[in-house]
């Protein structure tokens, strides 16, 4: 049987940096190549169909909100990894970079749809390539850690 | 009274954990790093974890078999592809080894800081 001599702070700083090193490549590493600008096409999509007054508009704005679920569960398959109902891996700090920037160009084209009938275009363009260009980065840099 | 952590403990598969929480078994560097991944989600693929952990399948077949033996892991088969791959997933007895040996390497690092 192996036997673990006693532990002293420098290795359980180094055990639990293991820790956040393993969970932060678990996050951000493994998803397939088309993920990431598809869900950014989805989003911006939606963000332009939600802004539209109109039936279609409504069925437009479900289908790509199924579409997403869809490309999430297809894209952990890929990936070998369930995240199920878990708080999963990816951390706080990330999820307000990959988030935020994206809510608010979704809000800015609301706003400023009231003022020029292209801004809600422009902003789902924006999104798209925020979300796919923040998800794309941040999985390259997981990868060549 | 805690036993210091490099005592030996009683035969890993009746019981692993010191009553701090300190794991030997999931201590181990790999074994560690599998947990905090096993830990965040429900379940990963075999290839997959491999994968993460840059190790070959052998090895990590002798890591998630120590696992399994003291009944910190559970491995499901399914068919993908054709394929037949395996799934694995922290049980809750596991995930509550791996948070109490997380936990005990917190107080560790804080004792020494404090």
């Amino acid at each position: 049987m192996e036997t673990i001599e006693p532990v002293n702070q420098e290795e359980a700083s180094a055990a639990l940096a293991s820790i956040r090193d393993s969970r932060r490549r678990l996050a951000w590493s493994g998803y397939p190549a088309w993920y990431w600008p598809a869900t950014g096409a989805a989003l911006g999509t939606l963000s332009y169909t939600i802004e539209l007054s109109s039936w279609w508009a409504l069925a437009a704005s479900v289908s790509v909100a199924a579409a997403l679920v869809t490309v999430a569960l297809a894209a952990g398959r890929a990936r070998g990894v369930c995240e199920g109902w878990a708080a999963g891996a990816v951390k706080q700090r990330d999820r307000i970079v990959l988030y935020v920037p994206a809510a608010v160009v979704m809000l800015a084209g609301a706003a400023a749809s009231k003022v020029a009938s292209w801004t809600p275009i422009a902003a789902a363009v924006l999104l798209f390539a925020l979300f796919a260009g923040t998800g794309l980065t941040l999985s390259a840099r997981a990868a060549r850690r | 009274m805690t036993a210091p952590h490099g005592t030996r403990h009683a035969p890993l598969r009746a019981r692993s954990a010191d009553e701090d929480g300190f794991d030997d078994l999931i201590h181990a560097p790999v074994r560690l790093r599998a947990c905090a991944a096993l830990d965040s989600v429900r379940e990963i693929e075999f290839g997959a974890l491999q994968t993460l952990l840059d190790i070959s399948k052998s090895a990590l077949s002798k890591h998630v078999s120590a696992l399994a033996d003291a009944g910190y892991v559970t491995q499901r088969r399914a068919v993908r592809d054709t394929r037949q791959r395996v799934w694995l997933r922290l049980t809750p007895a596991g995930r509550a080894a791996y948070r109490g040996h997380v936990a005990a390497l917190h107080r560790i690092v804080g004792r020494a800081d404090a």
